[in-house]
């Protein structure tokens, strides 16, 4: 069964995003005020869209690692190796945001960058996580993962702050597709067809890298173990 | 194709191209990853001469 899901869920997933890039590229049609640019949006939104729920899956994992550490260590690894993964996989897409914003942006307002609210947190989000990915990498000792768990978590107290600034704050960024006021978001179906097409591929991709970077992680920390009680044992 | 589209084009082509990139690019890292963590192992479980 696990073996069926294995094979069939990346199968799955690129027929999702063949069926995004279809819709996006061939149904969708022009934007109004922005005409063909505007498809890069159908990148953009989603890849913003997995880069929060990834990094709220790292403050489950943070806050998972804190309450087991003591208690159950291998339930501790095992929060910490999602944490990692949310944090990684959350940076990736991220990165995504951040380089298809400003060719949007180039285009559609004729500048690569602004310090506007929007902009600004998610680069600060962007930059919380690398320090956490920095951190993990770099670090030695017992006090790392705690260390990480607790960045973790103040990363994550970014999110809603992303998430509600162009909300909050009226200015260069335009007003948010979902959950905005009556004026704001699509007014065509095709359009919101083509955005959730395209969500829903790219958290199909998400998860499967998502779970790759897991047990990649778990494998590691297996081994560590190995190796620190083969140190252990060599020393005694 | 007037010049405004095919600037557009262009802008969307290199969103696109970017987005591809990174992703794939973060897969090949993961791949490699794996793959040196496979081998840690193995050496791990191989029987000591």
């Amino acid at each position: 069964m696990k073996k069926v899901l294995l094979t069939l869920f990346p199968l799955v997933t690129v027929l999702l995003m063949v069926q995004g890039y279809h819709q996006a590229i061939y149904v969708a049609p022009d934007d109004a005020m922005q005409g063909y640019v505007f498809r890069i949006i159908y990148y953009h939104v989603p890849s913003a869209s997995v880069a929060f729920l990834f990094f709220f899956i790292s403050l489950i994992g943070s806050v998972g690692f804190l309450a087991f550490r003591r208690s159950s260590p291998n339930r501790a690894q095992i929060a910490d190796a999602w944490a990692l993964a949310g944090a990684e996989v959350g940076v990736v897409f991220c990165t995504v945001v951040l380089t298809t914003g400003p060719l949007w942006g180039r285009r559609a307002w004729g500048i690569w960058w602004t310090w506007d609210a929007r902009l600004t947190t998610t680069l600060v989000l962007w930059l919380i996580y690398v320090s956490y990915l920095l951190l993990r990498r770099f670090a030695a000792g017992p006090q790392m993962q705690t260390l990480a768990a607790v960045l973790g978590i103040f990363g994550a107290l970014d999110v809603p702050i992303v998430y509600m600034s162009n909300r909050w704050w009226r200015t260069q960024h335009p007003a948010p597709v979902f959950g905005g006021d009556q004026d704001s978001g699509m007014k065509d179906p095709t359009m919101v067809h083509a955005l959730l097409w395209n969500m829903l591929a790219w958290f199909c991709w998400g998860m499967l890298v998502l779970f790759l970077r897991y047990q990649v992680e778990r494998r590691h920390q297996q081994y560590a173990a190995i190796e620190a009680r083969e140190a252990l044992e060599a020393s005694a | 194709m007037d010049e405004r589209n095919i600037l557009d084009h262009q802008f969307v082509v290199a969103a696109y191209t970017v987005t591809w990139v990174i992703q794939l690019g973060y897969l090949a890292y993961l791949g490699l990853k794996w793959r040196s963590e496979k081998r840690n192992a193995e050496r791990k479980s191989r029987p000591a001469r």
